[in-house]
């Protein structure tokens, strides 16, 4: 075998401690104290309960019950007074519409049933996204049924009706351009041509006033704006070709989550990690902290955030044939890069302009425009300019600012402390905010617009040059809202709504662009079913490129370090915080370090270690806090968390927490957002102490261990892999036997399942090597399967109800780990490989956990389907048990009526009841649950075909794990029907089962997972 | 009661006159008959019924003795046209029926021929008019349970009499006789000492007494949950009867997703409005029931107008499957092609909805492995038995028919998910 690694899932197994050994082996973390009461004799007999007590309460208990249970509740049923043509009862909706909050831009189908949008999914057909959507997408729905929204603008803080809104803010505004006043808008980024439009309508209608609109984006890229002004002429950012890469270096750039268009980069990354094609792209990162695209990069270096400059700059050089002092990795991404000149990327996640002016010249000198990178279709997805946004901020402080209009934005929560925006805009005369929910910025206004949620609304984007996108809504508006659009429209003057306007822009705007459709109605139903529309790219860049890297080199020189510096990076969930009040993404555990409900300081292992501060974090396991001053801006009490892969004289944290959430407006986190002075995304500013306090931490990482089984993760190297020999990479398991050596699945003690070969035998193939951790199934599992959240306390006591989880190995050689000392087995954590690996039910058709039921609860189908019967299940927990997988989730809780869940479960009120899927049943107290293989989907998939008489096809029935996987790590199919990937994926040299040795005969294939490396390095 | 009946007897008149009406049509227009039947329902059925009831139009029975042939089809044709040539018939008949003009259909002399001659032939349902000579049936609802209590007490103050008669005999004749004076027993020594001088007959006694004691706790606890034959009053007195009986409207024209969806779903007020826009007055309630609709959608009966102040009709749900259930519809009637009447009973014959099955999992059950999968002319199921190997094939195909069941019709996560 040429890959017998260890993996570990966190410091605590890698140590081996004691405290770990005894947890290992328990099903529970907690402690059970039975023994203590019962084997107590004073205790029991100086009990106020006596045993004739305990059996009166029994007696009476089971009497009230069953009379309880013999009154049936009188239910109505309440048709539509005019029912829609197609809004059926029973049957599903899909609208066609996209999700563009300023960070995150998705082409998307929302499913409605009885009207309600339950579920978002990626729009398959978008050339854009292909479909990709990440967790902060899929979770928006939840979103719209947020109990604390506005339901009527506000007016000094008192509910008002919109006509009394809009007329007073027409009277302000007619006053204030009367008299030529200062009007000005600030907004997220704004891709949206009719809003573009009608804006720049206003300022020309308005010649007499001084209006300008400022975007302004939390995260920003005005670093790489700027470089590609200077070096191309337009200020925008380009877009890329990842699959058509074959060196993809990134220095800083978290490209799978946070960077600019980071689902069509996924999407595209993916293409190009399939070892069968031949080929795979190699993935160079260099960082700070490890993100998410740093845990799936064949070489990773973990580096100080002030040095990425250096390492551009060494790269640079190293292309311009000056190769001395580069360090061994930089080397190599550098050699690699030459060697496939105009089949590479470099990307760099800093925000100075310098920085990105010397990739863009690495880029330009490696022929990459025009091949992997395009400017000529520029992408608007980031278009705040820091410089704009200081300007107004210095309006605003002046005072001559008459009226601040703020939409999608939440600056007096996101902007730095030291620009103070809360004590900016109170001086200006009339400030209006546009907010969904209440917010930092909502508190402060003098006048609020209840703004609609993104699935009630009209609007259009166009997020890249010539994808134009239509977002139509799929619900009427729940409460009385508004969007801003709609309002200036009315504050204009002008005639109609904002989706007449919407279709006045198109109708001038797109239109001509096509000539299929010769009446516009036609076209705009059209675009409408389909969601976008594929037009001529209207901006091109001059050709012409101007060559800024020296001067730029220069400036970088100057770049200081410190021996301790911070890195602000977006969590895969809460991203920049837009929807920090949403508890499924609150509750996705983070996939690097497996901790949910909070943000920490992350620290190299090690130095925390030298600190004092504790590695291990569980139920009785708490983390250490500091006082971290970063910036001037002091943080007290924080938790600090140990990081394998954290660079050394580095810490990191996560922005977007800090925010109220629930109904108890608890605060998760703290805002790091304060302390990003100049909107820089590190600082070397930082001083820190130990508080000594120590501080609860809710995360799965060391549950659910793996037993010490290696057989569960397979990984091998390219070179290897194309050798071909399944052997070296992917061995089968052998069982000794009496007549030698058998292959595990030729030794069988029970029969084989009985109609294997019969009907349908569904099953999943999931790609290690295209899985990249990012959770998008786990939080779309949740709302297809009425997954309940069970909060931060819960999670802490490994109760997380999530039917699906991504564990994540971190790996070392086998001899660093076996050869050294305990303390040198601490190096690899300065910068393990990583493996992530969904883990749900694998529907074993010799499955341990139904030969355990006593009541028959769990079977198995004859189409290979592992069903749980809720209602027959009493509790047992004997499945959990014998699960080799620990896959089975039980209800400790009536999560959805029990007072502790009120606070963030959101099926506890009727507004968040809404989001369920009526297909699957909300499960109760004291059953087991688990992943269904969506046979809600199976069995709608097998209806549709019968009543369409014809045979399921390929593809067409999707999980809805598959479905939401960005990179289509997860295949679903059929494997009777010999023409399904899914077969032909299991019938692979990578293809292997998990913990197969137990006989267990699972029905989900894994692929091995192969990295771009030597195997001789790895 | 369930009884179905005509409420009018000038609706009996009108019935029995098309019944024997359908005994004079010559046999030799049979095909012309079976031609207008289809050509009747596509073009005429949505407005008229073909007896002499009036549904947006009036009834057509007699409409071929009525009018001339030739007129007729001008009529049919064009009405407007008619009418607006100042025809006096035309017009006589578009002031009688409120001035609503009829359509003008796209039909051929032929067709309308064909469709007279469907008209002439038709007869209303036959049950309808010989049921209602018959004795009106009266449903024995047996003894109230306040009879049996009072029939209880009665023979307990029966029993205290003749004890106290028969002691009063027995102490008349111990003092003729000179005897002493015997003890009055209270009521419990006579049964004890009843009962120990027959035990063997007691202890049998209470045997049984147990046993039909645990037969009853035990079918009643089967019973919990059960709620056949629920029949909850409606916010609108609708009668299945009336509509899917009488009027034989399809049960898919008001429940139309039962075909398509999960639900079968309850008909929006907006839809009971294709026929009672015209038909504002039902056979027993009036305008009372009726006007629950309009009230719904706040429609003016006689402007015909539609107001803003709409509010929902909340009807009681009458079928209810526990949340742990998934039942679809459309799987067994368009799949399965299972008719309502299996799990519904005769519909048609209510006058307030009820719940004819027991809609236990046992039922479920019992209909799965009975029934034949609908295998003829499916694609997917051309598949799946493509699929079956030989043996299974064989075993299964033993009785000649695949059951449900036999396609895993009975695993627990058909139904539960």
């Amino acid at each position: 075998m040429s890959n017998n690694k260890k993996y570990w899932k966190g410091v605590e197994e890698l140590n081996d401690s004691p405290a770990f050994q005894k947890v290992k082996s328990q099903e529970f973390n907690e402690y059970l104290p039975a023994e203590d009461f019962l084997g107590d004799e004073g205790l029991l007999e100086n009990s106020s309960t006596s045993r004739r007590d305990f059996l009166k309460y029994l007696g009476f208990g089971v009497t009230a019950a069953s009379l309880a249970a013999c009154e049936a509740p009188v239910n109505k049923v309440i048709p539509h007074v005019i029912k829609g043509d197609k809004t059926n009862p029973g049957v599903a909706n899909y609208f066609a519409t996209n999700y563009s909050d300023g960070f995150d831009y998705c082409d998307i189908v929302v499913k409605t049933r009885e009207g309600r949008p339950i579920k978002i999914e990626g729009n398959k057909k978008s050339p854009l996204t292909n479909g990709a959507i990440n967790s902060r997408v899929n979770s928006s729905v939840l979103s719209l049924y947020d109990e604390k929204r506005y339901r009527a603008p506000q007016m000094e803080g008192v509910s008002t009706s919109w006509s009394k809104f809009n007329s007073t803010v027409k009277k302000q505004l007619t006053e204030v351009i009367a008299k030529g006043g200062k009007v000005r808008i600030l907004t997220n980024t704004i891709t949206s041509p009719s809003t573009k439009k009608l804006v720049s309508e206003f300022v020309a209608a308005n010649p007499a006033a001084d209006i300008k609109h400022v975007s302004y984006d939390a995260v920003s890229a005005s670093g790489m704006l700027e470089a590609n002004k200077e070096s191309f002429g337009v200020a925008a950012l380009p877009t890329y070709d990842l699959s058509k890469a074959k060196s993809i270096v990134s220095i800083g750039a978290d490209f799978m989550n946070s960077f600019p268009s980071s689902l069509e980069l996924t999407s595209q990354y993916a293409k190009g990690r399939k070892p069968e094609n031949g080929w795979m792209s190699k993935h160079f990162q260099f960082e700070a902290s490890l993100s998410l695209s740093g845990s799936n990069a064949d070489v990773r270096m973990p580096m100080k955030p002030s040095e990425y400059g250096k390492t551009v700059v060494a790269i640079y050089n190293y292309l311009n044939g000056n190769k001395s002092g580069a360090a061994p990795k930089v080397k190599m991404a550098a050699e690699h890069l030459m060697a496939n000149k105009g089949a590479s990327v470099v990307l760099c996640g800093s925000n100075d302009k310098n920085i990105q002016n010397v990739v863009v010249a690495i880029n330009q000198m490696l022929g990459n425009y025009g091949k992997t990178i395009n400017i000529n279709k520029p992408s608007f997805q980031r278009q705040g300019m820091d410089a704009d946004v200081a300007g107004l901020v210095k309006e605003l402080k002046g005072g001559s600012v008459d009226v601040l209009i703020i939409d999608g934005a939440n600056p007096v929560y996101n902007m730095p402390a030291d620009m103070d925006f809360k004590g900016a805009m109170s001086k200006a005369k009339t400030s209006i905010v546009f907010a969904s929910r209440p917010n930092e910025t909502s508190a402060e206004a003098k006048m609020v617009g209840a703004a609609a949620h993104y699935l009630e609304s009209w609007n259009d984007a166009n997020a890249v040059a010539g994808h134009y996108s239509l977002t139509q809504p799929s619900i009427s508006p729940l409460f009385d809202t508004k969007q801003l659009q709609d309002c200036l429209i009315s504050w204009m003057g002008l005639d109609g709504t904002y989706y007449d306007y919407i279709k006045a822009t198109w109708s001038e705007v797109a239109f001509p662009m096509q000539s299929k459709s010769l009446l516009f109605e036609d076209f705009w139903n059209t675009t409408l079913e389909a969601g976008f529309f594929i037009g001529n790219s209207t901006v091109a860049a001059s050709a012409s490129f101007t060559d800024n890297s020296s001067s730029a080199v220069s400036a970088i020189s100057k770049i200081k370090s410190s021996d301790l510096e911070i890195e602000f990076y977006s969590k895969v969930g809460i991203g920049n915080g837009n929807q920090s009040h949403n508890p499924w993404l609150q509750e996705l555990p983070d996939p690097i370090s497996k901790i949910t409900w909070d943000n920490y300081i992350a620290m190299n292992p090690v130095e925390a270690r030298a600190e004092g501060f504790a590695t291990e974090y569980g139920e009785q396991k708490d983390a250490d806090t500091i006082n971290i001053t970063i910036n001037g801006v002091t943080y007290e009490n924080v938790p600090v968390v140990a990081q394998p892969g954290q660079a050394p004289g580095t810490v990191s944290v996560a922005i977007g927490y800090g925010q109220a959430i629930g109904k108890s407006n608890e605060v998760i986190g703290f805002n790091a957002f304060s302390a990003m002075k100049g909107m820089k995304n590190y600082s070397t500013d930082v001083s820190m102490e130990a508080a000594g306090q120590k501080y609860q931490i809710a995360t799965t990482q060391t549950h659910q261990t793996v037993m010490g089984r290696t057989s569960v993760v397979r990984e091998t190297t390219l070179d290897v892999f194309q050798t071909g020999v399944k052997d070296d990479f992917n061995p089968a398991h052998m069982l000794a036997t009496h007549e030698g050596p058998m292959n595990i699945n030729d030794v069988d003690l029970w029969a084989a399942h009985p109609v294997a070969t019969a009907g349908h035998h569904w099953g999943m193939s999931i790609d290690l090597n295209s899985c990249i951790g990012c959770g998008s199934c786990v939080t779309s599992c949740n709302s297809e399967n009425n997954v309940p959240v069970v909060g931060k306390d819960e999670v802490r006591r490994s109760r997380e109800m999530h039917w699906m989880r991504i564990d994540r190995y971190f790996s070392s050689t086998p001899d660093s780990l076996e050869t050294r000392s305990y303390g040198e087995m601490e190096q690899p954590e300065d910068n393990p490989q990583v493996v992530h690996q969904p883990m749900m039910c694998q529907h074993c058709n010799h499955a341990p956990c139904e030969t355990v039921c006593p009541v028959a609860a769990t079977t198995h189908s004859n189409e290979g389907l592992n069903q749980m019967t809720y209602n027959r299940c009493i509790g047992t927990r004997y499945c959990a048990n014998n699960c080799p997988y620990k896959v089975r989730r039980f209800n400790w809780f009536n999560y959805l009526g029990y007072d502790k869940f009120a606070d963030l479960n959101p099926s506890q009120d009727d507004l968040g009841r809404m989001v369920l899927n009526p297909d699957v049943t909300v499960r109760a107290r004291g059953v087991m649950e688990k992943c269904s293989l969506c046979v809600q989907r199976i069995q709608t998939g097998k209806l549709d075909a019968k009543k369409e008489s014809r045979p399921v096809m390929d593809g067409d029935i999707e999980t809805a794990c598959s479905s939401a996987c960005p990179t289509s790590a997860i295949t679903f199919g059929d494997y009777n029907d010999k023409s399904s990937r899914v077969l032909a994926a299991s019938q692979s040299n990578r293809a292997y089962r998990v913990i197969e040795e137990v006989g267990t005969q699972s029905n989900i294939y894994y692929q091995t997972k192969v990295r771009n490396v030597e195997s001789n390095i790895a | 009661m369930n009884v179905i009946s005509f409420k009018k007897p000038a609706n009996l008149f009108l019935g029995l006159f098309s019944f024997l009406l359908a005994f004079s049509v010559s046999t030799t227009s049979l095909q012309a008959q079976e031609d207008g039947e289809k050509l009747f329902k596509s073009y005429c059925a949505s407005c008229h019924s073909p007896g002499a009831n009036q549904l947006v139009g009036p009834g057509l029975a007699g409409v071929y003795d009525k009018y001339e042939k030739e007129w007729l089809y001008k009529w049919i044709k064009n009405s407007g046209a008619l009418i607006a040539s100042g025809d006096d018939q035309a017009v006589a008949v578009y002031e009688q029926y409120a001035k609503v003009a009829m359509p003008a259909q796209p039909v051929t002399d032929v067709q309308i021929d064909a469709i007279l001659e469907y008209v002439k032939a038709y007869k209303p349902p036959v049950a309808d008019v010989v049921v209602q000579d018959g004795p009106v049936a009266v449903e024995d609802e047996g003894m109230s349970s306040y009879t049996i209590v009072g029939i209880v007490v009665l023979f307990l103050i029966l029993i205290i009499l003749l004890r106290k008669v028969q002691y009063i005999f027995t102490a008349a004749k111990a003092r003729d006789s000179g005897e002493e004076m015997p003890e009055e027993t209270t009521l419990t020594q006579a049964l004890g000492i009843t009962v120990s001088q027959n035990k063997t007959i007691f202890a049998l006694l209470g045997i049984v007494c147990l046993c039909l004691f645990a037969k009853g706790g035990w079918d009643s606890a089967f019973g919990v949950g059960v709620f056949q034959g629920y029949e909850p009053e409606q916010p609108i007195k609708f009668s299945h009867e009336l509509h899917a009986g009488t009027n034989g409207i399809d049960c898919n024209y008001c429940h139309n997703s039962a075909s398509y969806s999960k639900s079968a779903g309850i008909p929006s007020p907006n839809l009971c409005m294709n026929c009672h826009t015209y038909i504002q007055e039902g056979p027993q309630y009036g305008k009372e029931e009726i006007s629950k609709i309009y009230t719904a959608l706040d429609f003016d009966p006689v402007t015909k107008t539609y107001g803003p102040n709409q509010k929902p009709i909340k009807w009681v749900k009458v079928h209810n499957l526990p949340d742990h259930v998934y039942f679809n519809h459309s799987q067994h009637v368009t799949v399965g092609k299972i008719a309502c009447q299996k799990c519904h009973g005769p519909v048609e014959t209510y006058t307030v909805g009820k719940q004819y099955a027991e809609l236990t999992m046992g039922w479920c059950i019992n209909c799965h492995r009975e029934t034949k999968v609908q295998m003829a002319d499916n694609g997917y199921y051309d598949e799946i038995h493509e699929r079956l190997p030989e043996e299974l094939k064989k075993q299964y195909l033993e009785d000649g028919t695949i059951t449900v069941s036999e396609l895993g019709g009975i695993e627990c996560g058909k139904c539960h998910y």
